[in-house]
């Protein structure tokens, strides 16, 4: 028995081989394109439409005879810790990583993430490091846009009486008690929306230079003085459920999730989509390759597939994301273009994580 | 000297299996309330920065009164109802075995699926609203979905806790010989008298065992809070996760956890108490 451990842990061992000693600056495109074929498979880290991703890279596969194993992961948040938690070994389990914009202000990312893989990628000039906000300096490059806007359900309400100021809104809810509802967690889209009102309320605009956090009380007494009239849900999911099923005429929603849903007839094609002029905020995934990754020329390979102008403008007609390649195609998303310029930055002026808490503390518990 | 040494080695394999799993666990989670270990960065060293954090948030103390409340009701009504069909079922008559078979069933069927299933009947357009506007007894579908009483999630817990509670109360009421009970109404004791000072002082401890146990499964509970409870009310195991899946607070996190395993504690002795309060005051009745 003993001697079988022996053997097992001794070819354990010999498998897991040395960490990889190639250097991916050093090569050309074609000798990445070479390495990546050789090691034949990635794993990716993604914690969103695993199902669907799971199809959307099949020409990825087919083109380079490179597997991509997309393991079940429940957020972006558990990616990232196991990249953090792994951080130490020398081989890790994950290839590239899908990570939310502003993780890169969490966690140091020249020091988990190799890099900067931006200026390696063919086509970088069409490309950006830039996501939420967030500059992640090259080591994570964006390849997923999306939207918060107000879902709407456009049997029972006509898109010009759509609520597009603040002002708007107030007598909107007025009009319509309870027909309103959002989550203040589990998804990023009802905080928007209490960021956005929050910013409307104390007078905040893109332009504004926040130096430190004002006075919430009067966001708290806009919120309080309609509790009533407005319904507190529990996920992004959630408020769009009650949407389709009629409880509710209007709620905060992802662009890209709402697109997917109504694709998979999850939810109606009566539920429509537009970015109030009081502002949704706008964000962006992106990905990065772990400095411990065991196969980093697959993994960069499939990262300049990944944001090609081809597959950017793939994913825009599968998804509904905003492409991040200046060269791709978004006719497909669910908003025309003009809309997009109600679009807002998570973190500035007045970050959401300078409202949004408060907001729990005050509202929600109160 | 020698046999005691022997019968501690003996019962090494389980008894400290059992001892460093669970010191493992609790350390862990006491270290981290405290600052001594951080999963995501550098620990900062002793400190009850974390406590402060935590405990003077509105947030917490509402997760806390409302998992005390939501254990406790259905500790209480799981027990309540158990009693009376754990004693109707004492003595066997046809069909009691199908029906303590029935009562069973929710033992076999997953929590978070009865969850799944209840919100789909009682949504703003299930089966239960349909029904009611349908049948012309409401005008118009109303909200009973994530209920801010919490009475969804008791109903739950109920629900499933109630076939445990029988399990054990049945095996208790089985126990009591007849003879024991015959011979009180021998003596001229009516129904009422033999539940309080025979039946009752005879299953204290089985009473005892299912509170508790039902209690501490209740005051931790993720699942059924998360898909039927209120969402502006956490239980304090989702605000666990609240805290570290939204903010990435594991420590905050920790408190928490230590926190719950003291409200199940306390609780848990509370219980025990109360009932022995109720049992000796009952006994005592003229």
């Amino acid at each position: 028995m003993l001697r079988k451990l022996m053997t097992t842990t001794l070819a354990c061992a010999l498998m897991a081989g040395p960490a990889i000693a190639y250097d991916l600056t050093e090569m050309s495109w074609d000798e990445i394109v070479d390495e990546a074929k050789a090691e034949g498979e990635l794993t990716w880290y993604v914690w969103y439409f695993q199902p669907e991703f799971r199809q959307a890279v099949k020409p990825f596969e087919e083109q380079y005879g490179i597997i991509v194993n997309i393991p079940d992961v429940s957020s972006g948040d558990d990616a990232l810790n196991k990249v953090l938690a792994e951080a130490g070994r020398e081989t890790g389990d994950i290839d590239i990583i899908a990570l939310g914009g502003q993780a890169g202000n969490r966690i140091d990312v020249e020091a988990v993430f190799l890099g900067p893989i931006l200026p390696l990628l063919p086509e970088a000039d069409r490309l950006s490091d830039e996501a939420e906000g967030v500059n992640w300096q090259g080591y994570g490059v964006k390849y997923w846009g999306n939207q918060t806007g107000m879902a709407y359900d456009a049997n029972r309400v006509d898109p010009e009486t759509l609520p597009q100021t603040l002002a708007d809104l107030e007598a909107w809810i007025e009009a319509n008690p309870y027909q309103l509802g959002f989550n203040y967690e589990n998804g990023g889209s009802g905080p928007s929306f209490i960021h956005n009102v929050a910013r409307n309320v104390l007078g905040i605009t893109p332009d504004s230079v926040v130096d430190e956090v004002p006075d919430l009380v009067s966001v708290y007494d806009w919120f309080n003085s309609r509790e009533d009239k407005f319904g507190i849900t529990a996920s992004n999911a959630d408020s769009l459920t009650r949407l389709n099923s009629g409880e509710f005429l209007i709620v905060p929603a992802w662009e890209d999730m709402l697109f997917g849903l109504i694709r998979k007839n999850e939810v109606g094609d009566h539920i429509e989509f537009y970015i109030p002029e009081w502002g949704m905020n706008g964000g962006g995934n992106v990905i990065a390759i772990p400095k411990n990754a065991p196969r980093k020329a697959a993994a960069l390979l499939f990262a300049a597939w990944l944001t090609s102008a081809e597959t950017q403008t793939a994913l825009n007609g599968v998804f509904g994301s905003a492409p991040a390649n200046t060269a791709a195609d978004d006719s497909n998303a669910l908003v025309p273009n003009d809309q997009r310029a109600n679009s807002r930055v998570w973190s500035a002026p007045l970050s959401d994580r300078d409202v949004v808490p408060g907001f729990i503390e005050n509202v929600v518990q109160d | 000297m020698r046999n005691a040494i022997r019968i501690g080695l003996l019962l090494a394999p389980g008894v400290g299996l059992v001892l460093a799993f669970m010191g493992a666990v609790l350390y862990r989670a006491v270290a981290q309330a405290f600052g001594l270990y951080d999963f995501s960065g550098t620990s900062d060293g002793l400190s009850l920065a974390h406590w402060q954090d935590v405990l003077t948030t509105k947030r917490f103390w509402r997760a806390f009164q409302w998992s005390a409340y939501i254990a406790a009701s259905s500790a209480v009504i799981a027990v309540a109802l158990a009693y009376p069909i754990a004693l109707w079922l004492r003595k066997p008559f046809r069909g009691s075995l199908i029906l303590s078979a029935m009562l069973k069933a929710p033992l076999l069927v997953p929590g978070l699926v009865a969850a799944f299933l209840l919100v789909n009947v009682i949504s703003y357009h299930g089966f239960v609203n349909e029904f009611l506007v349908w049948a012309g007894v409401w005008a118009e579908p109303r909200r009973m979905q994530n209920d801010s009483n919490g009475f969804a999630i008791i109903g739950l817990q109920v629900w499933k806790q109630m076939p445990f509670a029988f399990l054990l109360l049945s095996g208790a009421v089985q126990a009591i010989p007849d003879p024991v009970l015959n011979a009180a109404q021998d003596l001229g004791a009516g129904k009422f008298a033999r539940f309080r000072k025979i039946i009752l002082p005879l299953t204290t401890k089985a009473m005892q065992a299912a509170l508790v146990l039902i209690f501490i499964g209740a005051a931790g509970d993720f699942s059924f809070q998360t898909v039927a409870g209120p969402p502006s009310v956490n239980s304090m195991a989702s605000y666990m996760a609240s805290l570290q899946g939204s903010e990435g607070d594991w420590n905050g996190a920790a408190v928490v956890a230590v926190m719950l395993m003291a409200l199940s504690l306390f609780g848990a002795i509370g219980l025990t108490a109360l009932v022995q309060l109720i049992t000796r005051t009952l006994g005592r009745l003229a």
